[in-house]
């Protein structure tokens, strides 16, 4: 036996939240693209079934961890500094919709926001916010979740998982209390059972990757790779997994806050010194610090791979750069 | 107590930002002081050295901090202190205040003056006439005000995958034979060429068969001209087509580099089915030191676009427009970084002592990033759409850069990078430009 919610009934759980004042955030058609948004309206969420989307082009984190965060603000009197804690508010919040690559990045996050600092924000977040995912209905080339240990219908970091049954209609399969709460007393019993997509081929092994990385820290194959790189953020802006950040202080326009914004190990500032100096120099270094960070040193320290397949740097990078294009080369190449 | 005075209606006290430089119309105004002139008092002066220094952004900020009205007011023309700073502001004016009307900011509100520093009687006039107006326009809540738009989306397909596919050109043999040919007498040593999921770098004869020429051949290459990693191959060949050669005039003219310390394989292209091509007059590249191919250049047909449907909507839809797309900005800089353009050492939001440019990507932050993007490729930006292209959450930067281009043309019948002998459009100015704006 399993639960079965229709779509209408999946769009009015929605709406019940935002007319709760809850926000409710999901895959919205932009343009040419798919990418998670808070809902307007309930209307706005891309299904699957109605019309697709492979995946978004950014990612759940955003909800977690934003792109702007006012830590504190701040007032001068005098000589004085007058610290005002932010107004803010944790509210329940749901994600509709979320594919499986996004939610396992959850839990690997968890392991760096609550280590040497914890993290309150963050945490905050992750308890008020309930979690569905859907089940892959469709894999591109760009798709490598197979290579990381996740899958089409893996539902780490889900509190429930939709599976579509085609007609409007979705499996529901309950993960967490969180999940089994949401949807209690809207689903109805059936006897079909969903089914994802075929899982994208397995396309490198990431402990032989951990093993070539962490013994070529100079090979030449760096500056070959990295640099046609541009040096943007893109691939770590729409990284489920990638979580620097930088503190700034917008000034008295911004209203006197520190704030927390995303950077990334990409733009040369990152690793700049007040003397001038870059210990990461040129693009390659910096190419190779993203590769390192995600399949030697975050496994090293928190024993989990900071990447969950979704091949979002592949499809966005302006340059047809991402992880995935290298990876393969390791593990095809000549370098083992 | 008087009664009267308390139910006397609370009339609005507008506030006034004037940046004014400090030969001429700060003595103006110093001169209306000193005889006794009455104005309002709603006017805060900041005095710069000339108005030619005066940044855009200034004016921006000037209504993010809550100004009602703007006003810059310098030497008349022909008196500046410092020969031409007034005709450089002058020529900036015309092309800015085209931005701002594109980005929905108010016109009315933004006020250019020339006062002498005899003229007393001048700046109490214009300042009693700028409050009077903006106090019948009331304060500035448009800005940066979200509301309903009606610019509709475009829809493409999204519930299949779009498989990596490609139609290959019959020049790409030409290509690399010409690229291997380089690379082995030693003539260049790098190839900035298209692989088969972007750009390649090819550096040894045998990349390059990897090197490819095909529909997805689209990036603007230039841009790699500006990049250390490259710069320190050696002597680079590039391949580039027409439309993006302009880049090359333009970042010849600025003196990126030297001409013949590059190789140009030009490739002749008949359209790639991009947007940009619609519009592509100049088909084989003109100057080239290897040209592949032949195809003759056409009269384009010039379609209304998406840039002519945003100027109908009203001011206030415009700006909601931008405000939404803005909000989606991460400020992943991918737009600045593809630009072959922007070529700066150090950006001006990478500068942060002081800061000038909100570094957080909210409303203001984004308006004010995307506004100095824009305007520092204006009269140089030759439109390959590269920065729209890169944008990860689909905002069309394109067009803040395609009004600047339409100004430039319209203003002063300039095209960045088609003439390689033309004046360049910012950093020169003509006594003749236009200033009819300017009271």
């Amino acid at each position: 036996m399993s639960e079965l919610i229709t779509e209408t009934k999946l769009r009015q759980l929605a709406g019940e939240w935002i007319d709760g004042g809850k926000p409710v955030a999901g895959p919205v058609r932009i343009e040419q693209r798919a990418l998670y948004q808070r809902l307007q309206s309930p209307e706005a969420l891309l299904l699957e079934s109605n019309s697709g989307a492979l995946r978004p082009a950014n990612s759940i984190k955003e909800f977690f961890f934003p792109k702007q965060e006012t830590l504190y603000q701040y007032r001068l009197r005098g000589r004085n500094i007058e610290l005002i804690e932010p107004a803010q508010e944790f509210t329940e919040q749901l994600i509709i919709a979320a594919r499986p690559c996004d939610a396992a990045a959850l839990p690997i996050l968890d392991h760096v926001f609550n280590w040497d600092f914890v993290d309150d924000f963050y945490n905050r977040r992750r308890t008020a916010t309930t979690i569905v995912t859907v089940a892959c209905r469709a894999a591109d080339e760009s798709c490598f979740c197979t290579s990381v240990g996740l899958g089409p219908d893996d539902t780490r970091g889900s509190d429930a998982m939709l599976l579509d049954l085609g007609s409007g209609r979705y499996e529901v399969r309950s993960i967490t209390a969180k999940g089994k709460a949401l949807f209690s007393g809207k689903t109805e019993t059936s006897k079909e059972s969903g089914k994802a997509a075929a899982p994208p081929e397995v396309k490198f092994d990431p402990g032989k990757i951990r093993a070539f990385v962490d013994g070529h820290f100079e090979d030449p194959l760096w500056a070959e790779h990295g640099r046609s790189c541009m040096a943007c953020g893109v691939c770590a802006f729409s990284c489920p997994t990638c979580h620097c950040f930088d503190i700034v202080d917008a000034g008295p326009v911004a209203g006197n806050a520190r704030v927390r914004t995303w950077d990334t190990c990409q733009f040369p500032i990152f690793t700049q010194h007040a003397s001038g100096h870059n210990p990461r120099a040129l693009q390659p270094a910096r190419q190779r610090q993203r590769i390192l960070h995600k399949f030697s040193i975050y496994p090293e320290k928190f024993g989990e791979i900071l990447c969950t397949g979704c091949g979002n740097c592949v499809r966005n990078c302006p340059v047809g750069l991402g992880v995935l294009n290298l990876l393969t080369e390791i593990q095809h190449g000549q370098h083992l | 107590m008087n009664n009267a005075t308390q139910l006397e209606p609370k009339i609005f006290e507008p506030k006034i930002l004037a940046y004014v430089c400090n030969w001429c119309t700060y003595l103006g105004a110093d001169l209306a002081g000193t005889t006794r002139l009455e104005y309002p008092p709603n006017i805060r002066i900041i005095r710069l050295p000339c108005t030619g220094r005066i940044d855009f952004n200034l004016l921006v900020k000037a209504f993010e901090i809550g100004s009602d009205a703007v006003l810059v007011s310098g030497c008349h023309p022909g008196d500046c202190h410092y020969t031409s700073g007034n005709y450089h502001a002058r020529r900036r004016w015309i092309l800015f205040r085209e931005l701002l009307d594109l980005l929905g900011f108010d016109l009315e509100r933004i006020h250019f003056t020339w006062i002498s520093a005899a003229e007393g009687k001048k700046f109490q006039q214009v300042v009693t006439d700028i409050t009077e107006k903006t106090r019948k326009l009331g304060p500035y809540t448009e800005l940066y005000a979200p509301a309903p738009t009606s610019i509709q989306t475009q829809t493409k397909d999204l519930s299949q995958p779009q498989p990596f596919q490609f139609q290959t050109f019959a020049t790409e043999d030409q290509l690399r034979a010409a690229a291997r040919q380089l690379l082995a007498e030693g003539t260049v040593k790098v190839v900035i060429g298209y692989g088969e999921r972007g750009p390649l770098l090819a550096t040894r004869p045998e990349d390059a068969d990897r090197l490819v020429w095909n529909n997805r051949s689209t990036a603007n290459l230039a841009m790699y001209l500006k990049r250390k990693e490259v710069k320190a191959l050696g002597r680079p060949a590039i391949v580039i087509k027409a439309c993006d050669e302009r880049s090359l005039v333009v970042l010849e003219k600025e003196s990126q580099f030297e001409r013949k310390e590059i190789h140009v394989i030009g490739m002749a292209c008949d359209g790639m089915e991009q947007p940009r091509c619609t519009n592509c007059a100049v088909r084989t590249p003109r100057f080239a030191d290897t040209t592949i191919g032949q195809v003759p250049d056409r009269t384009p047909t010039v379609q209304p676009g998406k840039l002519d449907s945003l100027m109908e909507l009203s001011r206030g839809e415009r700006m909601a427009f931008w405000v939404r797309e803005f909000d989606r900005c991460v400020k992943c800089y991918a737009c600045r970084q593809v630009c072959p353009m922007c070529y700066c050492e150090r950006c001006i939001v990478d500068k942060n002592q002081p800061i000038s440019i909100d570094p957080a990507p909210g409303t203001k932050g984004n308006f004010a990033w995307h506004i100095a993007r824009a305007f520092h490729l204006a009269g140089r930006c030759i439109g390959c759409g590269a920065c729209a292209q890169a944008c990860p959450v689909g905002i069309d930067l394109g067009l803040l850069n395609l009004q600047l281009a339409r100004a430039a043309q319209k203003h002063f019948g300039y095209q960045a990078g088609v003439d390689p002998s033309a004046e360049m459009l910012i950093g020169a100015f003509s006594q003749q430009d236009k200033e009819e704006f300017i009271g």
